[in-house]
Formats: structure tokens, sequence, C-alpha cells
């Protein structure tokens, strides 16, 4: 009972649809534009904040580095033995890293670290962190394990050469020597950030590529002991070490965020200007605005529709407008960024640290995401169409259509 | 006489306590005989087309009562006054109030959407009805495209869709020459005889007016003898 009514309802719903052509073809193409632009940049914001997650996962507690005239110094290697007597510190491991310049704009990162106290802490055994090959060991010189990053610029330079274990890599040094390593093991982290573009290697290897002087790192990582407020562990090395710059996880990721969410505002504010637009679109179109379409509304209502039944068909116009734009607007920024890579935009949105991202863009898709583009989309158009449309059906017919 | 529909010292002022307040009908008693042609006569402006709102539900009164077969139905509620609308009365509006975009078939199909008929039902209903006004040649046109006459026909094809007992027809021959007139004039008076139908027409073409069976006048919003 009723369905048939429902039924042609919709349809009548449909028909309007294809019959108003450009007032729909209008409506979609903004609705596309701006899904586009949202879900584009949601998939990348959502790929930072997952590489975030996952190297504050694998990543120290905390980070100590020494501050001389207000600018970074090397740490001397005798800080570890304090660092480590501090109440609440587990591990204090010396790390010595920089950049490399592979040419094309193209940045890697090389870490030099004691292979036995890392490999410890981060579970390089009987955990999926290595893809394949294995770990540094103490008595490794020249041996490096790689992020997927590293490889794909090999097999990228060196078109037809296996690339993978025992292949030889050679780095430029500071003092413009060059240095073979040897690739002992492949990162296989989810963590773009943390492991795609890197180099990890022994501390006197490292130095000796770096330029650094023997007895000193660059930093050291601090893992807390268990159950440790890190801030109150911050504070006593802070305050009982003279120099000390002490950097949490916390402080890290926000330093991250603030760059790309500064950016992102802008791109929300595109988003936003661009849904104001379907909102307008939509409510000129269907409020008392449009005569035709308050006319119809009217004809409608004194012909024996319920104000439900013309809310119902003015609720499936915009659904189909909707559900159309947002599919459509969604699929183009699934296109943009996963096939695509996400020109201009991604280097927008994450300026200098995505030069450190040679090995790939961080983007994730998840139902949440997708669901929220949705409703976003959705739930404004039927706003702007549904709501001028029932307060000219609950209005009498005569008012409506005589507009006295 | 068994009045079917009665109007009782109606008032309808719109924009009522505003500066452009404008008293449309005032305090008119009218009764409507069933099975009859009733027309309202009268100037532009006089009230008439206001009068057919009230009969036809399209609004309330601002005093007064309407009554549909002796139940008083200004105070009832949207709900049930356009279930009336639905089931019993049929309208021919003076401005027509056809949709453009839709052919003369779905135009007419129109108000048996809202109801349990099938869409398939409905269109091959409504082409009868197009067929019965000689309109089966434009069964497929999209009513913009259709001459002022024939839009007219489309009108009235709509307004018998749910076989009312009243229809309620504001200036019919406004865009008809006299010829269709007198073919749609004699439409109506066979399905008034034949069927009861209950014809309420506001015209000032002495055609119409002479064609009914009572003939009320209108001035200034009121009834004049």
């Amino acid at each position: 009972m009723g369905l048939r009514k429902h039924s042609n309802l919709v349809s009548y719903a449909l028909g309007n649809v294809l019959k108003y052509r450009t007032r729909s073809l209008a409506i979609v193409t903004a609705l596309i534009l701006s899904t586009f632009l949202l879900g584009s940049a949601e998939f990348i914001r959502e790929g930072v904040m997952t590489d975030l997650n996952a190297s504050a996962d694998e990543g120290p507690d905390l980070i100590v580095q020494k501050l001389w005239g207000g600018r970074q110094a090397p740490v001397p290697l005798e800080w570890k033995e304090n660092l480590s007597a501090i109440h609440g510190v587990r591990l204090a491991t010396p790390r010595v890293w920089g950049y490399i310049d592979v040419g094309g704009g193209g940045l890697l990162t090389v870490m030099g670290v004691n292979a036995s106290e890392y490999g410890t802490i981060v579970g390089t055994t009987g955990t999926e962190i290595m893809e394949e090959g294995r770990f540094l060991n103490d008595t490794d010189r020249y041996r490096m394990v790689v992020g997927e990053g590293i490889l794909d610029i090999m097999r990228a330079s060196f078109a037809g050469v296996s690339v993978g274990i025992g292949s030889a890599l050679s780095l430029i040094a500071q003092n413009g020597s060059l240095i073979e390593f040897e690739i002992i093991g492949v990162f296989s982290s989810n963590s773009r950030i943390y492991s795609n573009d890197l180099i990890l290697t022994d501390l006197d290897s490292a130095r000796q590529v770096l330029g650094l002087e023997g007895a000193s790192c660059t930093d050291y990582a601090l893992w807390a002991e268990y159950g440790e407020d890190l801030n109150s562990v911050a504070f006593r090395i802070d305050t009982q070490i003279a120099d000390a710059r002490v950097l949490t996880r916390d402080a890290l990721s926000d330093a991250m965020l603030v760059t790309y969410g500064n950016r992102a505002g802008v791109v929300a504010l595109l988003w936003v200007v661009l849904l104001m637009t379907v909102i307008l679109l939509s409510f000129t179109v269907s409020t008392s605005g449009s005569d035709e379409a308050r006319r119809e509304v009217g004809l409608l209502k004194a012909l024996g529709y319920d104000t439900v039944d013309v809310l119902e068909i003015r609720m499936f116009e915009s659904l189909t407008l909707g559900m159309l734009g947002a599919s459509l607007g969604v699929s183009s920024a699934i296109v943009f960024d996963f096939i695509l890579g996400a020109p201009i935009l991604s280097g927008y949105l994450l300026g200098w640290s995505f030069l450190l991202l040679n090995g790939g863009l961080p983007l994730a898709i998840s139902a949440p995401t997708i669901f929220t583009l949705y409703v976003v989309a959705i739930v404004p158009l039927l706003v702007a169409t549904v709501v001028p449309a029932w307060r000219n059906a609950i209005t009498e017919p005569d008012v409506v259509l005589r507009g006295v | 006489m068994t009045a079917i529909i009665r109007a009782e010292s109606v008032w309808k002022i719109y924009g009522q306590g505003s500066p452009r307040e404008v008293n449309a009908v005032k305090d008119v008693s009218i009764d409507i005989a069933q099975g009859e042609v009733t027309a309202l006569g009268g100037p532009s402006g006089s009230g008439k087309t206001t009068i057919l709102s009230l009969l036809g539900l399209l609004t309330k009164p601002t005093k007064g009562s309407v009554y549909l077969e002796e139940r008083e139905l200004s105070s009832l509620s949207e709900v049930y006054r356009t279930k009336v609308r639905r089931e019993r009365i049929g309208f021919i509006f003076q401005a027509q109030y056809l949709i453009p975009q839709l052919t003369s078939v779905e135009n007419v199909a129109l108000p048996k959407l809202c109801t349990d008929m099938s869409r398939d039902d409905a269109e091959n209903l409504a082409k009868e009805r197009l067929t019965a006004l000689g309109m089966e040649n434009r069964l497929d046109f999209r009513v913009a495209e259709l001459s002022g006459g024939e839009q007219q026909r489309v009108s009235i094809a709509r307004s018998l869709m749910n076989s009312p007992d009243i229809l309620i027809a504001d200036e019919p021959s406004s865009s008809i020459d006299e010829a269709l007139t007198k073919d749609l004039l004699a439409t109506l008076r066979g399905m008034s005889e034949e069927n009861g139908l209950t014809v309420i027409v506001a015209s000032h073409d002495p055609t119409v007016l002479n064609w009914s069976d009572r003939i009320y006048h209108m001035q200034d919003g009121s009834l004049v003898e």
C-alpha cells in the first residue's frame, strides 16, 4: 500500500533532474569541484596523520639536541651517561643523521645508529619491521638498511639492473670522497615519513658521510620507562643538562602538523567557497527566488499532493544530484591523488616536508572519510532545497500560485 | 436546491494589518447546487478568483465558513483539505500553471502521481482525457511547444483526471476562440448532465455566462444583484 505512489514520486523527481538539465549540470559540476578539492586534501591529510602516528609509534619518545649560541651543535658522546642516569629514562642512544643530495631536488636521509641498542629498542627481530635481509649489528661498517623508496630510486637510475640485498650504493661524503655501501636489509615499515627514504647505517660510517667529528653525534634518541610522563622526563633533562634542547614526540608531531595545518586551512577555505556556491545555486533555483520552482510546489499542492509528497520529490532530486556530484568528486579525487600523485596540491599542502618524501606521497583513505565527504556534499544540498520547498508547501496554494 | 458546496459570510483579507491590506472578498454567502453550472461574473479584480480559491479549498477565509455537503471545511487540517482537493475537486486555472518542461501527457497525469495509481496507468488515462479533447496528435509534445488553445485543453484534461465532483474553472475561455469555447462548454455540460459534475466558472465572457444555470455577479469583493 502506497508503494506505487512513492515509486511515482521518485520517478517524477528523477524526471525533474533530467528535464532541468542546465540546473542539474550546474549543481553537479559545483559539487564535483568542491568534493574533489576536499577529498584530495582529506586523503593527503589522512595519509599524513597515519604516517605521523606510525612514526610516533616507531620513533623515540624524546630527542635531545645540544644548543650552542642558540644554534644546534654536535652532541658530545659523554652526554649518554648523564642522560641514562636521569630518572625515567630507559634508553639513551646516539644518532648521527643528515641529508644527502641525490640530484633532481631529491634528498635522502642518512642515519647512523648504535646497532645493538637501536635494534633492540625498535624490535628488529621477531617483528615485521624488516621486509627482507637483516638489521645492522655492531661490527657492520659501510653497510646499510634502507627504505623501499631508496630501492625505487636505484631501480629508476639503473634500469635493467637487479637491485636488492647485496647491491652496492655509493654515497658522496662531505669531503667529496665516494664511499661504497652494501645493502643488507630493507624496511617494511608502514610509515613512509620514517623509513621510505631512510638509509640506516652504523655511527662511524654516518659520521664519515656527513662529516661529523668522531666523539659526537647529532642528537640522542631517548625512550622513557613505561608509564613515565614524557613531559616530566623532558623537564628533568632540561633542568639537569645545560644546553640541552628536548623535543617530545608530541612536539615533533605538532611541528609537522602546524606546517600542514596552515596550508590545509587555505584549501578548506576554498572548499567552503565552492560549497557555498553549490548551496546558493541550489537555494536560488529552489526557493521563492525561483518563481518556476515555487509555482510548481503550489500547483502540486493544489492538485492534491501532501506536504510530505512535495518534500519527498525535492529530497530525491537533491539526493540524486548530491550522490552523483559527490561520487564523481570522490572518484576524481581518488584518481587525482592515488594515480596521478596529487600534482600541485601535494606540494602545496606538504610544503618542504614533501621534498623529503622521495618515495611517495602519504595517502590514506578510510570509510569514515568517504562517509564525511558524502555527508558534507549532500546535507547542505538537501537543506538548501528541501527547506524552501517545505516553506512553500506549508503555505496556502492560492498564495504560492498567485503570489498574493 | 441541494447545495454541494456553500460559503457563508466569508471574508478574505490579504495582508491583513499591513499597509497593503486588500479586502478581496467581503461578506459573501453563496450556494452552489449539485450538478449545476454556476457562473461568477464581474469585472477584473472583483474577487471572482478569490471566491473560486475559497470554494476550491486553496485558501482559508479570513472570516466565515465554507461547507462541503454541510461539513465545515475552513477549520479542518491542511491534510484533510488536500485530500478533498485530490479526490473531489478539479481545477482549470486562469494562468493554467502547466509545467513547460513536461509533455502534455505528463502534465495531465500529474494529479494521479500522488495516488496509488501506477505511472503507466496514469499516463494511459491522461491519453484518454487528451484524446477526448482532440489532442491525440499532441500527446508527447512539451506544453511549451503548444498553442494557447492547446495548452488550455491540456489544462482541462488535467482537471478531469481525478473524475471530480466539482470542477472549478477560472476564465476557461480566456485563451481559446469562440468555437473552441463552445466545444468546451458542451463537454462540461455533458459531464454535468451525465455524471452530475458540479461546475463553478468565473468569467466575463457573455458566452460562458449565458450558458450557465445560475449566475452570480461580483463587484468590489461583494455579490451584487
